[in-house]
């Protein structure tokens, strides 16, 4: 068993990037604390995605520091060990799914690729494929799913290796109600034994019963937090929107 | 870098691309060596046999598979560097390049993983060439393979590694011009450029070039004038393309 985390998860400061005369971020703060589940929302092109990849190493900030501490000691994402990643997963935009793989072989691979080993992998797909409800499709290729099946496939990579920080973009997105439902419950479950969760969406109700924290991104800066057990999100979320046009 | 190893060795025997171009230089070619074996041995003037004739050199096992070493030779560039251009090139095509982000592989790792996966491909598509060519010898009434067939097989196999180093800078343009179809677009390119640097006589220094000729394609006068250190230039063309394209998946921001 590994030690419980009480440091940060992950910790952002200042962080600015732009892509050519388009500020992308600006001066972006934000921290996500061990056990819960942080949701960022806003419109599209807010800067979503662009700060979960810096989160993740896989964009560089220009400006501002990022650190990860998933129990491997605190590290900057690029250029983080291996150690760091084994206990990262992600789901940014495209799902980890390969049209010529099955659904069960898709979920080994990312197993073995984030870290477990080969008598593990096998299991742990089984597992996560249990657990997301998608044992029915699990020797199915890819390429014959639902677009939201592939949706839970790529999820059910991203957190088979059971991650202490989970980085999602958009994890319920072309998924029907049930699949919604169900991943729900299953990422509160995930966090209650310890992980820690960024989540994305522009869905405020969806993050309204998932998250423990809402935070609101516009134009790349931070406008403002929302409580998810406040009424009326859709109201606050676009009172702080139109604030900062009007700034 | 097992693990990526074992992933991308899944993924490539999957995939359509590399299945079909696999059938092609393990089944097609050594079926077309023997079909223009039997023309040119059959007797008669048809245009297919006044057309193979000086493509054979030797007699007996050493013609027929010094033919399939030519046609090997021409088809094995097109087939590794389509597959090589595809491997790599999917990712970003297909958007699935951030998955193998973030990962305790680092990701120049995971481009090496792709090029040595399609080197054993490529290889494993020559030995079943081989074994694919054997029976039909036989049915050509070539008689049992003597001892010269295993420098026959190890020529073979030299030409299917230095076309697999000759692809291997493709994997370096399907990463920078991000998609499959740039690598396949430069493939062709280098194909006609190729033709054009042997057109003007300067084949064998041309590293595209100096496999085909020592295959035979030139005739036997230009296979023989090939020199090993002219065959050898694939290698450096491979290292160095493959260390630009690990280069550039460890640096640049790829999503």
């Amino acid at each position: 068993m590994t030690a419980p985390l009480t440091a940060p998860v992950l910790s952002m400061t200042g962080v600015r990037r732009a892509f050519g005369p388009e500020q992308a971020l600006d001066g972006v703060d934000l921290t996500l604390e061990p056990g819960e589940i942080h949701a960022l929302v806003g419109l599209n092109g807010a800067g979503k995605t662009t700060l979960m990849r810096i989160a993740l190493g896989m964009l560089r900030a220009d400006a501002g520091s990022v650190r990860l501490d998933v129990g491997a000691g605190p590290v900057n994402p690029l250029g983080a060990p291996p150690a760091t990643w084994r206990r990262v997963g992600h789901l940014i935009e495209t799902p980890f799914a390969y049209p010529e793989l099955t659904v069960r072989e898709t979920v080994r691979c990312a197993a073995l690729l984030h870290g477990l080993a080969r008598p593990a992998a096998g299991p742990a797909a089984d597992r996560v494929l249990a657990e997301l409800a998608l044992d029915h499709w699990a020797d199915r290729r890819t390429q014959t799913l639902s677009l939201g099946n592939r949706q839970r496939v790529g999820l059910a990579c991203a957190v088979v290796h059971e991650p202490r920080l989970m980085v999602l973009d958009e994890p319920s997105n072309a998924l029907d109600p049930a699949g919604v439902v169900r991943v729900r419950r299953w990422l509160a479950d995930a966090v209650a034994r310890g992980a820690a969760a960024l989540v994305s969406s522009h869905h405020l109700d969806e993050m309204a019963r998932l998250a423990d924290r809402i935070t609101v991104l516009h134009r790349g800066r931070v406008v403002g937090t929302l409580d998810p057990q406040s009424a009326d999100l859709e109201r606050q979320f676009f009172a702080m929107v139109y604030a900062e046009e009007a700034a | 870098m097992r693990p990526t190893l074992e992933v991308e060795g899944l993924k490539l025997v999957r995939s359509p691309a590399a299945q079909v171009s696999g059938a092609v230089l393990a089944l097609v070619i050594p079926l077309a060596a023997a079909g223009m074996m039997w023309a040119a041995r059959s007797g008669g003037d048809s245009p297919m046999a006044l057309k193979v004739r000086p493509m054979i050199i030797g007699t007996g096992w050493a013609a027929y598979l010094g033919m399939l070493g030519e046609l090997m030779s021409v088809a094995a560039l097109l087939a590794i560097g389509v597959v090589l251009s595809w491997v790599v090139g999917r990712e970003f095509t297909d958007r699935t390049v951030g998955s193998l982000l973030a990962l305790p592989t680092p990701p120049w790792q995971t481009v090496v993983a792709k090029v040595a996966v399609t080197t054993v491909w490529a290889l494993a598509c020559g030995a079943l060439s081989m074994l694919v060519a054997l029976p039909l010898g036989l049915a050509l009434g070539l008689g049992v393979p003597g001892i010269e067939t295993v420098g026959s097989a190890a020529k073979l196999a030299t030409i299917l590694l230095l076309m697999t180093f000759l692809a291997m800078p493709l994997a370096w343009v399907s990463t920078r011009l991000r998609g499959y179809l740039s690598g396949i677009s430069t493939l062709i390119g280098l194909i006609v450029v190729t033709q054009l640097v042997t057109i003007a006589g300067a084949g064998a220094w041309f590293p595209y070039a100096a496999p085909s000729m020592w295959a035979g394609m030139g005739g036997p006068e230009a296979a023989a004038v090939v020199t090993p250190l002219q065959l050898s230039l694939a290698i450096p063309v491979g290292l160095l393309g493959t260390w630009a394209a690990a280069r550039r998946w460890q640096r640049s921001e790829l999503v």
